[in-house]
């Protein structure tokens, strides 16, 4: 009997959710956090979609949001304006970083010990973590608005996408372009998977896959309707997209056959995760929530239970509520 | 026929209360020390312990005895820009990040309730005086 995706969905925030990011595994799991137009970016237990706490500060739409591997620290993008590093343990904030203009993104080192921003003011800076009143070092080049900087290469190079059609390839210490991708339309998203140097970008309805040291293409697939986001799986078997028709894609990355759609989100998907542990994946949407999917529809794993067909209720019995084996882990 | 997957039950949503990080997770307690040192950190023994708690109860009915003893006072905060207003302080709320106040004199008129934010990050003055007996100076943040 073929079981039915039942995503999960996270409730909170009060306009659209707009960028998204996981930690990396930690003794305490993983963690998710959310950027949001509503200016408070929500840190989430990352297999339950718990809220944990919510970063209180910004004074303007957070437009971009990330974790370091440890989940001890994160990095907020807004529109007031600034970038903010918090303590992801605590929730106070610790840095503010003034810029001037719309910051849209905001990336660490492997090592926590930078941050990459970019955003309307177009240009790339790096911040010393350790030396936060230091003058940050700054990459210009791009002509419009940077909607995304990533750094790469164990963290050497750095990968920007604006709105001027182009994604560069910049070296850090020279801060010279190194490759440069154009476009015929601005790129919607850019995500970086280390273990493989792949890079994975969305424009129209495309999901191309790009090799992010040689900036060679590896494959392009197209989708039923424009893309905001996609996500490649951790062992490279599958990705999933979202975008302007409301509902989830999920490839398979070898053959690239569209295996599965879902609906579920009430607007626009803008952004869409793969957790670190390959299991489940989280949507942004328009409509102001983040939604949790299996990549394995049926498995026990988080909040979803595997139930035989003999230890359904009734028929119409379509969830079971019931004390979980283990104690939760709670951050 | 396909069936919908099973859930123990649905993800925890915000508290509206608070701002969450729970001080009490696992996590919170063995990644943040306490700015009181801590009993974890050093072999202490119980009979310490129970001092340190003691006194942290200490300081946290301190603490709560000062906000009640503020409330319907006449004060003044001094705030960025060399910005001074004053009210008739109402509330803290539980994580210390916003006031209540009432009758709050701005220069562009009074308000008869308001709510002020508080950057927890940087120093807050509030000069607390009896309304019938102001000070002829007030201290400044230079």
């Amino acid at each position: 009997m073929a079981m039915r995706q039942t995503p999960l969905t996270c409730s909170g925030h009060t306009r659209p959710v707009v960028d998204l990011a996981f930690s990396g595994i930690t003794p305490y799991g993983y963690f998710l956090i959310s950027a949001c137009k509503d200016g408070k970016p929500m840190l989430r237990q990352g297999d339950t979609g718990d809220w944990i706490g919510t970063f209180l500060g910004h004074k303007g739409a957070v437009w971009g949001a990330t974790l370091n591997n440890e989940a001890t620290k994160a990095a907020t993008a807004a529109a007031d304006f600034t970038a903010k590093v918090w303590d992801a343990v605590t929730g106070d904030e610790v840095l503010t970083l003034a810029h001037k203009h719309i910051v849209k993104s905001v990336n660490f080192t492997q090592d926590s010990s930078c941050l990459l921003t970019g955003g309307n003011d177009k240009i790339i800076r790096i911040y010393d973590l350790n030396k936060p009143e230091a003058e940050p070092q700054e990459i210009t080049g791009h002509t419009s608005a940077i909607k995304k900087a990533l750094w790469c290469n164990n963290d050497t190079q750095i990968l920007s996408a604006a709105d001027d059609k182009t994604v560069r390839l910049w070296d850090r210490n020279s801060t010279e372009v190194v490759k440069q991708l154009s476009f015929d339309m601005s790129v919607s998203s850019m995500e970086y998977i280390p273990d493989g140097e792949v890079l994975v970008i969305t424009y129209g309805k495309t999901i191309a896959f790009y090799n992010a040291l040689s900036l060679d293409m590896i494959k392009t697939v197209d989708a039923p309707a424009s893309i905001h986001s996609a996500s490649l799986h951790p062992d490279k078997d599958f990705f999933v997209a979202g975008g302007d028709d409301f509902k989830l894609y999920k490839f398979d990355y070898g053959t690239k056959e569209e295996l599965e759609s879902y609906k579920g989100h009430f607007g626009p998907v803008h952004c869409v995760r793969f957790s670190p542990d390959g299991e489940l994946y989280a949507s942004g949407s328009e409509d102001g929530t983040l939604r949790l999917w299996q990549t394995a529809v049926g498995k026990t794993y988080g909040l979803w239970k595997c139930v035989l067909p003999e230890e359904l209720v009734s028929e119409n019995s379509d969830t079971i509520y019931c004390t979980p084996a283990a104690p939760e882990i709670k951050a | 026929m396909n069936t919908l997957v099973s859930v123990l039950r649905l993800p925890r949503g915000p508290d509206p209360n608070g701002r969450g990080f729970d001080p009490n997770s696992p996590r919170f307690i063995a990644m943040c020390p306490t700015t009181i040192s801590a009993s974890s950190e050093t072999g202490t023994d119980s009979v310490e312990i129970g001092e340190e708690q003691r006194a942290r109860s200490a300081l946290r009915e301190s603490f709560l005895r000062t906000l009640i003893a503020m409330t319907n006072k006449q004060v003044q905060f001094h705030m960025y820009e060399r910005v001074k207003v004053e009210a008739k302080f109402g509330a803290s709320d539980i994580d210390v990040l916003n006031f209540q106040v009432s009758e709050l004199q701005t220069p562009i008129g009074v308000q008869k309730e308001a709510l002020l934010r508080a950057k927890h990050r940087k120093m807050l003055l509030m000069t607390v005086y009896d309304a019938d007996d102001p000070p002829t100076e007030l201290p400044t943040d230079d």
